[in-house]
């Protein structure tokens, strides 16, 4: 297979785009409107919009009741959930919803919900580390830890077969992602990614998360927010949260670019117990499962 | 205390510090408080990584060695199932990569009875628990409704009563290749547990692992050991020091 000629042909299927769902309808307003100031914003209109799309609706509550987002007594209405959660954790849910429903589900032979597991769980995970080494935007981390894998929703769209491969060799050998893809695509799932990210116009920081957490070295303006993601997706990967297969190698985190980059950047990091976050992202796990699963049924 | 008659506390730790039965009574004591649960294939992602990614890298580390041995120490090896677990997997690579190298298996404990048990290497079900029907049917024979380990795999191993508080014999298990410590340092106070920690890195190999519980972590113990991620498990390998005496990291 001629890889030059191979991903030339790809991308430009990719830049098609023809066949990726778009967010749903009712998510961009709802984002767009959680941008106000809290005292702004009304629980009413918050619940009105989400209730717009019904099977959001049910998803999001079926999340809300999920100790993933701190809601230990449960929430039977939007409203309770707004209330309860906050304008923030239920636009957070409410966007990991519209995500997750747009993983394409025959997946050539691969699971989807290993790929929804990946990207929930590196989401929570972003958001708890950004906190506990006092990043500035954990709310942000956790949009980022949600959104990176965007180039494997557009594979699994627009190219399942040469992607199941990928995924194929990547499974077999133990090896990274995106590794796999490089031999045998031509291109990782952060280029596709980051056509998708540029044809939504995420924010400049999203896209480079988005185009850059296997390429850190090449970020520069949002350095930080891409090693949070780097650093949260490595721990996934390599512990229940990966993408259904064992990656067999062995990671120091220290050595790792984004290390270097967030050692300049957070105080917190100086003294880190890393062992104790891995202890506690093992906690997420059988959460993220359960609650994957419940909602893929749905 | 109902054994020795002593009416209070303060009469017992009499027994315990002052009296000439005190050895005879402390280990006695030991050997009541200290019984760990535990059972064969305990943590896989642990076992998984030391077959597939720790025993190729001690490998490749110790090539120019002239002496082909794998030495791993089990230390608060309980009953036993540990070290047992531990001296199946390399027998699974013998034919293969470790074809022609010595495995040495150090498995000590404090407790006087779970050696006894450990090296009388019969177990229930509730040890048995993890066994797949392969192991179970490759390293095991039926004893009754127990099941007790082959020969095979209880060669490589030599029991010994160790007291990890005891520098003077700690000082003497040198060139270790791994060491596993898991349930162990819950029982240390701070000052104990760095210097348990700080003999586990002095007689480990420079390529050496040390492998805790799931959940232990060496924060605020030791700067010495570097964390390291592996499939679903974490491990610690010993630093590399710089001239400042700093470490890399």
């Amino acid at each position: 297979m001629n890889t030059a000629a191979t991903k030339a042909t790809l991308l430009n299927r990719i830049e098609g785009l023809y066949q990726i769902p778009t967010i749903p309808a009712v998510l961009s307003p709802l984002l767009r409107y959680l941008q106000k100031p809290v005292e702004e914003l009304d629980v009413q209109k918050v619940t009105a919009m989400i209730a717009q799309d019904k099977s959001l609706a049910a998803q999001c509550l079926q999340m809300a009741n999920s100790p993933l987002f701190g809601r230990w007594q449960k929430v039977d209405s939007l409203r309770g959930a707004v209330i309860g959660l906050g304008f923030h954790r239920v636009g957070d849910i409410a966007m990991s919803c519209g995500v997750l429903n747009m993983m394409h589900k025959d997946c050539g032979g691969i699971d989807p919900v290993a790929f929804w597991e990946h990207s929930l769980g590196c989401a929570l995970v972003c958001r708890h580390f950004a906190r506990k080494i006092s990043y500035p935007d954990p709310s942000k981390a956790y949009l980022a830890g949600l959104l990176h894998d965007l180039g494997i929703i557009v594979d699994l769209w627009v190219l399942p077969k040469e992607f199941s491969a990928a995924f194929k060799v990547a499974r077999s050998e133990g090896i990274p992602l995106h590794e796999a893809e490089q031999k045998v695509l031509g291109f990782t799932h952060c280029e596709s990614g980051s056509l998708l990210a540029e044809k939504w116009e995420l924010p400049p920081d999203l896209r480079e998360v988005v185009s850059l957490h296997h390429n850190l070295q090449q970020s520069r303006e949002h350095a930080g927010l891409v090693a949070v993601v780097e650093l949260s997706d490595l721990l996934c990967r390599l512990s229940g949260l990966n993408y259904g297969y064992i990656e067999n190698r062995q990671v120091n985190l220290l050595k790792q670019t984004g290390f270097a980059v967030l050692s300049q950047q957070c105080a917190g990091l100086k003294d880190f117990d890393w062992a104790r976050l891995t202890f506690e992202l093992d906690s997420y796990m059988d959460e993220v499962h359960s609650l994957v699963r419940a909602i893929y049924r749905t | 205390m109902k054994e020795l008659k002593t009416q209070t506390l303060h009469e017992y730790f009499e027994c315990l510090t002052i009296k000439p039965m005190r050895q005879t009574e402390l280990v006695a004591l030991l050997n009541e408080i200290t019984i760990g649960e535990t059972c064969f294939f305990r943590s896989q992602p642990q076992l998984d990584a030391m077959r597939t990614i720790i025993i190729p890298k001690v490998l490749v580390a110790k090539a120019k060695f002239p002496l082909r041995r794998l030495r791993i120490w089990s230390a608060g090896c309980s009953t036993g199932e540990e070290p047992y677990t531990l001296s199946m997997l390399p027998l699974e690579e013998a034919a293969r990569r470790l074809k022609d190298w010595t495995i040495e298996i150090l498995a000590t404990d404090l407790n006087e009875r779970s050696l006894a048990h450990a090296k009388n290497a019969i177990y229930g079900s509730y040890s048995t628990r993890n066994l797949t029907p392969y192991y179970r049917q490759k390293y095991f024979m039926a004893v009754g409704e127990q099941l007790q380990v082959q020969p095979a795999a209880r060669n490589s191993i030599t029991f010994s009563r160790l007291n990890l508080s005891d520098d003077a014999r700690m000082t003497f298990m040198k060139s270790l290749d791994v060491v596993f410590c898991c349930n162990v340092l819950i029982y240390f106070d701070l000052v104990s547990k760095r210097r348990v920690i700080q003999h586990f890195y002095n007689n480990l190999l420079p390529h050496g692992y040390l492998f805790l519980r799931h959940s232990e972590s060496l924060y605020g113990v030791n700067d010495d050991f570097r964390l390291v991620h592996l499939p679903g498990a974490t491990a610690y390998i010993k630093g590399e020091r710089t001239q400042a005496g700093k470490q890399d990291t």
